[in-house]
């Protein structure tokens, strides 16, 4: 009898393989018998909580296990691996990535999340780490496109570069406490080496999340990914991923000290302003969202940064939110991407008619993530700043620069997503545009994203009765305080006056309006030539005096610590290179400085 | 019950009535200040009434659903505002916590309402008034939470609005003390932004775009989005009341001193648009992320020390 915690690692692990070897053909149903497997199984897994699996000289200790944390993770992750298999068929069809190893990689993907937020030993959840790294760079490889390569390559090197400070980390652990089990032993801060080990750790875990500022990957990858890559991989599982390591680091791995503390909700909060000012200033759709898909980690990571039951549940509240709507997001770029054929805002206008349910899914996921109440995005948003006060009223004297840079940042998402909104569903298409008689996408593309829409509604007006009574709280424990507020009441207020109001307005007097051209100047103008597209709305912030200084280096890439290394090693090459000139008496002297250093450094 | 509280008081019908006075209290000041006689009292519910009656005529090239849904949206939030401030007057016990920060965002929604309208509307200068409605919204929300943070720091760290306003009952109003008055000079800027009145009518600004997002609204429905804007001329002052002066109590002459309250606040408020030309958006823009930034800024801190 194999331990049921194996099933969600090998089903997707095995039906991977066997893509592979059945014929092409094959590939989508495979793919979705397998997720659809696999979601049933962690259901089922999620009413048994909790679990755990030993074995060998390890019997007295758990090697996996499974609590009402990883839990909730297990079903999410699930569910949005049924929903990319959905998706993708369609999105990718008569694409050159559209390849049997796609969907193995995707089940793969599936297996290592599982693996991962399984894993009660470090080095366990290193091995599962590493492999969704890996399997991270492969999906993106697999785009035909030519600028995919090199993004890949900076993915990997990024996520792999704090993979080795997560070894680092581990060995420091290993030398303080002689355990790398997760959760035996609470490591509080102070000493330098606990530090170490707790910012290495940490960077891996923001790497993978995508926080500042390891986050200059995601923007790189949005361009030449395919949506549901996007969607899947960087938008929901890698939040899932990354900052569950976080919230084990912070709760069970160490004890976070105020510095600890503070150094994690500056990152939260200069991740949360920055991502979002260069997603303002973005044309191309993809990387817009991108940056907001860096950007809402900042408020995850203020969430856990606080260090109280309310910004757990904040934190991870907003970590389930964003997987949401983000994904969505992404998913109705793809339908737009598809149909209409670009990514770039100013080839947009005017979808909204002719793609009513994109239009639909996309209005309510952008309101969602700019914390619009009652929908789920202001819900958890709403606890990290309840979280922030409680921590004002213990005496830390910062948490109005954390609390206002986070409400400042969702006013910036907001005008992000309202440009975004006009460019592609409101406004006027252009002609080429206009020509082409775009349509809806088909129903496979459709309905995923509809459906993350809808879950952003559930979750936001039945937040109390749904989200944090099953998932959230039994994973952090009770939050004080209690007499929370119930959107569910005036969302229901918001609904029945709406449709009184609409009767009442009269539906007739709606129906029966008239319609009529556009006049300007009282003219009727050509209204394609003199369209604003909404890539320019926010020149104004962008030419604002200091201001106009930061994009500019960031633009230079003064602020991508991944440039900066490259920088380095390229500047220390061309050093080296220099020296190998192929003249051998220059050859022979540098043995000879070479000896004489050493015999120095022997005599002495 | 609660569907009573939305609808008639203190939510939508109170808050639409009050409204309605406010505007005809706005335009006979500014009447007054320009030396003209200035409306009779019924004026702006004949207006009102006047425009729900004409035609409701949509652009050709808009998004229809987006553009006839809109304005109930902003009205819907507006009076969701008016439910939850009159609670806190009203019925003290049916605040929640956190209300303050509730009611922070559904503020936004009327001007999102406005955007969304401008956007579906499909024309370009009703597109550009509503990416500058956009912007105002960036611009003032940054001093804004600020200067809103000092009557929660004086009311030790609490963003129950009901709260706020017994801490003041007790230890006087916020905008008695130094650091309360810097706030309420800032809050009270964002206000006028917040309501497009000059010298912040961006959005609008009659010369340049006609009148913005709403160029394309007739009938019924400019009519909503005027009593929208009629409703906020009310409940703004009343936020801001709460938050600085002590709120109102419904007790015999309390009530007629917080009236009064509401009112002053108001004409200073007309006072300002009557004698402000328009600004252009990057001064805005400049104004709310500098000064008053630095002036929220500096309250904040003079909050810590007590002053």
């Amino acid at each position: 009898m194999i331990n049921p915690l194996f099933y969600p690692i090998l089903v997707p692990f095995i039906f991977g393989l066997m893509i592979l070897w059945l014929p092409a053909r094959w590939k989508e149903t495979t793919a979705l018998v397998a997720s659809g497997l696999n979601l049933v199984i962690c259901l089922a897994l999620f009413t048994w909580l909790p679990l755990s699996f030993g074995c060998g000289s390890w019997s007295n200790q758990n090697l996996l296990t499974l609590d009402s944390l990883s839990g909730f993770i297990l079903i999410f992750q699930a569910i949005f691996g049924v929903l990319a298999v959905v998706y993708s068929p369609a999105c990718l069809a008569g694409k050159k990535g559209h390849t049997k190893e796609y969907y193995t990689y995707l089940l793969w993907t599936l297996a290592a999340t599982a693996g991962a937020i399984f894993a009660a030993h470090l080095l366990l959840l290193l091995v599962f780490w590493n492999i969704l790294g890996i399997l991270l760079y492969l999906l993106v490889n697999l785009s035909p496109e030519e600028a995919a390569a090199a993004s890949a390559k900076k993915t990997l090197i990024i996520i792999g570069g704090t993979d080795s400070l997560f070894i680092l980390g581990l060995a420091v652990i290993f030398s303080l406490t002689g355990t790398l089990a997760l959760g035996g032993g609470h490591i509080p801060l102070g000493t330098g080496l606990a530090y170490l080990a707790f910012f290495s750790l940490v960077s891996a875990a923001l790497a993978k999340a995508g926080a500042f500022p390891f986050h200059t990957w995601l923007p790189e990858i949005a361009g030449p990914t395919a949506a549901p890559v996007l969607a899947f991989l960087p938008a929901s599982l890698d939040k899932l991923v990354g900052i569950y390591f976080l919230f084990r680091i912070c709760r069970d791995i160490f004890v976070p000290d105020f510095l600890g503390q503070t150094v994690l909700l500056a990152i939260g909060a200069a991740t949360i302003i920055f991502a979002v000012m260069m997603a303002l200033v973005q044309h191309n759709f993809k990387k817009l969202l991108a940056y907001h898909a860096v950007s809402q980690v900042g408020y995850m990571v203020l969430g856990i940064g606080i260090g109280t039951p309310l910004g757990f549940a904040g934190g991870l509240f907003h970590m389930l939110n964003n997987a949401i709507y983000k994904q969505g997001l992404f998913l109705v770029g793809g339908n737009v991407e598809k149909e209409a054929g670009s990514a770039e805002i100013d080839d947009l206008g005017g979808l909204g008619r002719r793609m009513r349910w994109s239009f639909f899914a996309f209005l309510i996921l952008s309101l969602a993530i700019s914390g619009i109440p009652p929908l789920n995005g202001f819900y958890s948003k709403w606890l990290v700043y309840l979280g922030l006060l409680e921590m004002g009223r213990s005496g830390h004297s910062l948490w109005v620069v954390w609390i206002a840079a986070a409400m400042f940042g969702s006013a910036l998402t907001l005008a992000s997503f309202m440009k975004l909104t006009h460019a592609i569903f409101l406004g006027i298409p252009n002609k080429a545009l206009d020509r082409k008689k775009v349509r809806e996408a088909p129903p496979s593309m459709v309905i995923p994203a509809v459906f993350l829409a809808l879950l952003c509604v559930l979750f936001g007006v039945l937040a109390q009765q749904l989200p944090l009574r099953f998932f959230i709280l039994p994973a952090v424990g009770s939050i004080q305080p209690a007499g929370l507020w119930l959107p569910g009441r005036a969302a229901f207020l918001i609904v029945v006056t709406l449709v009184l109001g609409v009767l009442i307005f009269g539906l007739g007097r709606l129906k029966k309006v008239r319609l009529t051209p556009t006049y300007i100047g009282g003219e009727e103008p050509d209204l394609a030539d003199h369209r604003p597209t909404g890539s320019a709305f926010y020149e104004t912030v962008r030419e604002m005096g200091f201001i106009s200084t930061i994009y500019r280096l960031a633009e230079e890439k003064l602020f991508d610590l991944y440039e900066l290394g490259k920088e380095f090693t390229l500047t220390i090459s061309a050093g080296l290179r220099k020296m190998h000139s192929g003249i051998l008496p220059n050859y022979l002297s540098w043995v000879l400085v070479g000896l004489v250093i050493l015999l120095w450094v022997l005599a002495v | 019950m609660d569907i009573f509280y939305f609808l008639i008081f203190p939510g939508f019908l109170f808050a639409a009535l009050v409204g309605l006075v406010f505007t005809w209290v706005d335009r006979k000041v500014t009447a007054r200040l320009q030396w003209r006689v200035g409306p009779p009292f019924l004026q702006p519910f004949y207006d009102f009434g006047k425009l729900l009656s004409k035609e409701i005529t949509v652009p050709k090239q808009g998004e229809r659903i987006s553009f006839l849904l809109a304005p109930f949206l902003g009205l819907l939030a507006t009076a969701l505002v008016a439910t939850i401030l009159g609670f806190s007057i009203v019925f003290p016990a049916r605040g929640f916590i956190g209300d303050l920060i509730v009611v922070l965002y559904l503020l936004i929604i009327p001007s999102l309402a406005i955007i969304i309208g401008g956007f579906a509307a499909a024309n370009p200068l009703s597109s550009i008034g509503a990416s500058r409605e956009m912007k105002m919204i960036m611009a003032y929300e940054l001093p804004f939470i600020l200067a809103i943070l000092v009557p929660v720091i004086k009311s030790d760290y609490s963003v129950n609005i009901n709260l706020i306003m017994l801490s003041q009952q007790q230890h006087g109003a916020t905008a008695g003390s130094l650091s309360g008055f810097i706030a309420f000079i800032v809050c009270l800027l964002v206000v006028q932004a917040k309501l497009a009145l000059p010298p912040f009518d961006i959005p609008e600004a009659e010369t340049e775009l006609m009148a913005g997002p709403c160029i394309e609204y007739s009938g019924g429905l400019l009519a909503l989005f005027k009593l929208t804007r009629a409703m906020l001329l009310f409940l703004l002052p009343l936020f801001l009341v709460i938050l600085f002066f002590g709120g109102i109590s419904v007790s015999g002459w309390h009530l007629l001193a917080g009236i009064l309250k509401i009112v002053l606040v108001l004409v200073i408020i007309v006072i300002i648009k009557n004698t402000n030309p328009r600004l252009r958006i990057d001064q805005a823009l400049r104004f709310f992320w500098v000064n008053c930034t630095l002036l929220s800024i500096l309250a904040i801190l003079l909050a810590y020390l007590g002053l």
